[in-house]
This record gives structure tokens, sequence and C-alpha cells, in this order.
């Protein structure tokens, strides 16, 4: 549990980039120091060694001096024992050593304890070459330095003096020496470190926080979200850019949320505009059957006005009769007038951006059922006389009706041409309205169920439907006859029951027969291909 | 005018006939009933009337589909349309098909003497 605790801490340290720059900071400082001061430390080692070597020779030379003084007025080795015996109060002195000319130790100083290496090699080689000689040996006490000077004994015979030193002294101070070196650079390093990381927290892991924080808000979808960093390095630079990328985001985010709306919009326009014909037809086929009895009544009541008397006593209910049915056809009249679908206002109007609307609109119902829809529309069609807030309505009914008749992998086509699209082999048909001017003709194709002869003669009727029950107003096809009879165009239904239904609206074009090298054509019930 | 004028009403509804007939009647003009297309016809065939009364909405062919064919069988007959609430378009689009009158269900008793009696008139006119 621990450990791994420790573990993540570790890896989070080692994955943080801030750490990752102080070690290897860190380590190049370490390096760089560290050569320096060993070569240092090196160097005062030797000259520290140097100037002991030194003094030491300077002091046997004396003593040798001395012990000569001694010999030549004859004194006893004895007495040049008593010379040494205040010798060794100077500091680091181990021994002090007098060989005659056969090596055999003449006298001889020792400091308490130490018990020093005598007669050798070394004092052989100084006396039988007649030369000065050091050395550095290992005794138990620590490093000693040995410095044996030859001097001359009596005519033609040499002597020598040895002195023995301790290094121990010098090896404390160099280990002094060292673990203050140590000791600073530590130190050094720690305020390096800290000064590294203070610097790198303020100037990346701060604004690289920010950042991050940044990112989180927006993709939280806080589209307003920005960073201010007034700074003029890569930091600065990526703050910018992180700005700007938030500002295309939020634009971006604006734009489809304004379609969205958009496409709502124009779903609830035509929603409402669903709703009110089918009031409308209601109306229309409840007023088309009242008209006759209404005017029976009012009729009769008329010719009743005619032979009662003007002072008859029942007179007063004939005329309430009269004004009570002119009073229905009033009502009747308002409620037409209120639902009847008003008279498109034709203008020119490319067709292209209204199929694209559609489309656009539908799209998204097509891929929920898997139906492909497509828009197969050659360039440069002409433009036909026709009100685009009715056509639009027209075409989502139709590709409407194609998509609920198609099933799972079915396609959707819309195109413009002048033949039908379909097969004609075992193909029923039905055609509404008249066009008397050349035309723009849009197909609606899909490869749905398909309807039979019988179905066929009835989708026109209001109410009628063959989807299933509470699905469809059975007035989406009723709507589409009055709009095509409004723009004075026709509608035909073409149909192979289980391979598909082929809708052609034929729409008069704007410039009303200048030919078109794009398909339009005037005929109308050529079902042949 | 030794002859009495002639009228054909056409019209699914027998209440609506009946009351077309008991007005026209009173108005001194000879009335003879048809029921559909097919009655219509039959009476056109066996003689010529002055004005043709005809409800556009009928089973089987409607008065509109009608039209064209009775214009050309008799020119010389003035047909007037009836309609329940009909509006302009439909208005327009029977008169270009050649009526000579358009009354919207329901009309006055006076609205249709109106309209037969100005079918009369144009009648007497063009023939002058």
């Amino acid at each position: 549990m621990r450990g791994q605790w420790i573990r993540a801490v570790g890896n989070r340290l080692l994955h943080n980039l801030t750490t990752r720059l102080i070690i290897l900071m860190m380590l190049a400082f370490m390096v760089i120091t560290g050569i320096n001061d060993y070569g240092r430390l090196v160097r005062e080692r030797e000259q520290l060694l140097a100037q002991i070597q030194r003094d030491e020779r300077i002091f046997a030379e004396t003593l040798a001096l001395a012990v000569r003084q001694n010999l030549r007025r004859g004194r006893a080795t004895e007495e040049l024992e008593e010379l040494f015996e205040g010798i060794l109060a100077r500091p680091g002195l181990l021994a002090v050593v007098i060989y005659d000319p056969d090596g055999t130790v003449v006298a001889r100083s020792v400091a308490p304890g130490f018990e020093p290496p005598l007669s050798d090699q070394l004092i052989r080689d100084a006396l039988a070459q007649r030369e000065a000689a050091s050395a550095m040996t290992d005794a138990r006490t620590g490093r000693i330095l040995r410095y044996v000077r030859p001097f001359r004994w009596s005519p033609g015979r040499v002597g020598a003096i040895e002195v023995q030193q301790t290094l121990a002294e010098m090896e404390r101070q160099f280990r002094r020496a060292v673990r203050n070196t140590i000791s600073s650079r530590l130190l050094v390093l720690a305020l390096f470190v800290l000064s590294i990381a203070v610097l790198t927290r303020w100037s990346i892991a701060r604004p690289m926080r920010a950042l991050i924080a940044a990112s989180r808000a927006l993709a939280r979808g806080e589209w307003d979200q920005r960073i201010t960093i007034p700074r003029q390095d890569e930091i600065g630079e990526l703050a910018a850019e992180f700005n700007r990328m938030a500002a295309n985001l939020q634009a971006t985010h604006a734009e489809l949320l304004r379609q969205a709306e958009e496409r709502l919009r124009l779903e609830q326009e035509v929603q409402q505009a669903q709703k009110l014909a089918a009031v409308g037809m209601l109306a229309a086929e409840v007023a088309h059957e009242i008209g006759t009895p209404l005017n029976v009544i009012s009729g009769r009541a008329e010719v009743l006005d005619r032979i009662v008397p003007r002072d008859h006593p029942e007179r007063r209910n004939l005329e309430i009769i009269l004004s009570q049915a002119e009073r229905i056809k009033t009502i009747i009249r308002a409620l037409l007038d209120y639902t009847r679908p008003r008279r498109p206002s034709l203008r020119p109007e490319p067709i292209l951006p209204i199929l694209g609307r559609v489309a656009s609109l539908l799209m998204d119902r097509g891929q929920r059922r898997e139906v492909r829809l497509l828009l197969d529309l050659p360039i440069g069609l002409p433009a036909v006389l026709a009100d685009a807030e009715q056509l639009q309505q027209l075409f989502l009914n139709l590709v409407l009706n194609a998509l609920d008749a198609t099933g799972r992998g079915g396609t959707v086509r819309i195109t413009a041409g002048p033949g039908p699209v379909l097969p004609s082999d075992g193909r029923n048909g039905i055609l509404r309205g008249k066009a008397d001017a050349p035309t723009l003709a849009v197909h609606v194709i899909d490869t749905g169920k398909g309807l039979t002869a019988e179905e066929l003669n009835h989708v026109f009727e209001p109410f009628f439907s063959t989807k299933t029950s509470g699905k469809g107003t059975g007035l989406g096809l009723p709507i589409a006859e009055e709009i095509v009879r409004g723009h004075r165009g026709e509608i035909e239904m073409l149909s192979v029951p289980d391979t598909g239904t082929e809708v052609i609206v034929r729409i008069p074009l704007s410039d009303g027969g200048v030919p078109s090298p794009t398909p339009a054509t005037p005929e109308t019930t050529s079902h042949g291909r | 005018m030794a002859r009495q004028p002639s009228v054909l009403v056409v019209d699914d509804d027998p209440e609506m006939r009946a009351l077309l007939l008991d007005v026209l009647h009173t108005e001194g003009y000879e009335v003879i009933e048809a029921k559909d297309g097919t009655e219509a016809v039959l009476a056109l065939r066996a003689r010529r009337f002055d004005v043709i009364l005809m409800d556009k909405n009928m089973p089987g062919p409607s008065g509109l589909d009608l039209l064209p064919g009775f214009r050309r069988v008799c020119p010389d007959s003035k047909i007037i349309l009836m309609t329940a609430f009909g509006d302009v378009p439909s208005y327009m689009e029977a008169v270009e098909k050649g009526a000579a009158e358009y009354l919207f269900k329901p009309f006055r008793m006076e609205e249709l003497k109106a309209a037969i009696t100005k079918a009369f008139r144009t009648d007497a006119e063009s023939r002058l």
C-alpha cells in the first residue's frame, strides 16, 4: 500500500516536466563543479605535501649541521641524545635518528608510543650513495614522511640523520577541505535547485496549469474560456494560439446552434402548416357537406317568407330561421377564410436551394431510419415560377412519405428529368392537376413498399393513409395537390408494389416556354421511358 | 316568346332539387330535373334547355367535368354551376370552362333568380 503510494508519487514527479528539467540541470551542475573541485583539492594537497617536505628538509639540514658541530668537538653520542630531547616539541615530528657510517643508530629521539622503522634499505642506500633521500611509508599510526640526509662524519666517512614526520595532520586538513567543499557545493546546489524550481514553476508550470484548466473548461462546453498570459515567449504564443482555437470553437459551436435552431424553426413551421391544413381540409369537407342542406333550409324559409303575410303572428319564427341560417353561413365562411391555404405568391425561384433545404432538414431522419437520402440534381436547372415556402412544404411532405415508406438500407432519391425513372412494367399511376406551360419535373423516388392501383386511386383524398394508424395525417398528398394546383403545375404518382414509388412534380418554368438545355417537360402522362 | 323558358336542374341532393323546382316553377319556368351526369346527358339528348343549373360536386363525373361536353352538345344553353362555399379560384376555373354563372351554396333565391335572368338576358343579347 505504502510502496504503491510512493511509486505513484515517484511516477508523478518523474513525469512532471519541471522535475525532469531540474534533475537534468542538477546533474550537469554536479558533474561540472565536481570535476573542478576535484582538481583544486588534489592541487592543494600536493602543495601542502611539498610544503611539509621542504620544511622537513630544512629541519634535517639544520640538525645535520648541529650534529657535525658536536661531532667535531668530539662529544659522545650520549650527549647527542640530550641535544635531541627538546626537539620533539615540534608539531608533527615523530622521530629523529642519527646513523654512523656503518648504518648503526648512534642517537635517536622518538615520540612516545611511536615505533620508527630503523636501519632499513632507505638508510643504507643514502649512506652508500651519499645523497639525500625521502620516502612515504604507512605506519600503524598513519602515513609518515621520511627524509634521510647524509653528512660528513669524519674525513672520508659519511653518517646520516633521518627525520620522520607524520602526515596525519595534513590528511585531516585535506579531509576537512573535502568536507567543506562538498557541503558548500551542496548548499549552492540546493539554492540552485530551489531557484530553478521557482523559476520553472513561475514561467512554465503555472501557465501550463492555466492552459490545462482552460482546456478542461473548454471541453466542458464553457466556450467563452480565454487565458491571459501577457508574454512574448513561446508560452505566450501558445496561450494566444489557444485563445484563437477557443474563439474558432466558439464560433463553430454558435453556428451549429444557429443551424439547429433554424432546423427546429422550419420543422415547427411545417408542423404548424400541416396542422392548419388539416383543420382547413376538415373545414372544407364539413362546409361542403353542410352547404346544400343549409341552402335547402334558407331556400324553403325564403319560399315561406314570400307566402306568409307581413302581419302573421308566426312570422317572427320564419325570420329567426332565415337569420340563423345566414349566421351559420357567416361562421363557416369565416372558418374557411381562416384555414384556406393562402394563395401562393409566385415569383421566379431556383429549385436547388429549396430542395437543398428539404434534404438537409430530413437528412437526420433518414440516417435514423438507415435510409440513404440522395440529392441528385444536374447543375444549371432553370428557375420555376413558385412560392418557395409552399414548394418547400410540398417536397417536405413528399420526401417524408418516401422515407416512411422505405425500409432499412433503402434509398430515397431526389432528381430532375423529363421522363419517369421507375421501370414501366407493372406500374400504376395517377395524375392530378394540369400544366399547360413548359415545366421542370422533380422526381422523388423511393425503394419502398409501393402502392397498389386501388391505393393509388385514393392517395389524393383527404384522410386516406397507408401508414399505420396515428402515424400519418392522411393530408400530406392532398396538401401537395393543392400546392401544385396553386402553382398551375401537376403531380403524378407512379408505383410498383414491393419495388417503390415515384412522385413527379411538374412546376411551370419562370421564363414560360423559352427552350432550355436542362430537363423540362411539357408532356404530362407519358408512362414510357 | 311563345315557348316557356326551360331549365335543367342537375343536383344529387333530392331536397335541393325539390327546392329549385318549386322556386323556378313559381317563377314560371319549365323545369326538368336530373340527379346526376347520366340523367342530365339523357335529358339533353331528348331536348334543349335555355339554362342548365348544375351542382359542381356530384357522384360520378363532376359538374366541372361535364361542363366542356355540355358546351359542345348544346352551345346555346347557358350553364350555371353551383358549389358549396366556393372560392375565387374555383369560380375562375368554372368561368374558364364556359360557365355563364357560378353560385356559391347557400345562396338566396333572389341571387338564383338574378343569375337566371342575367343568363336569359345575355342569351337574348347574343342573338341580336
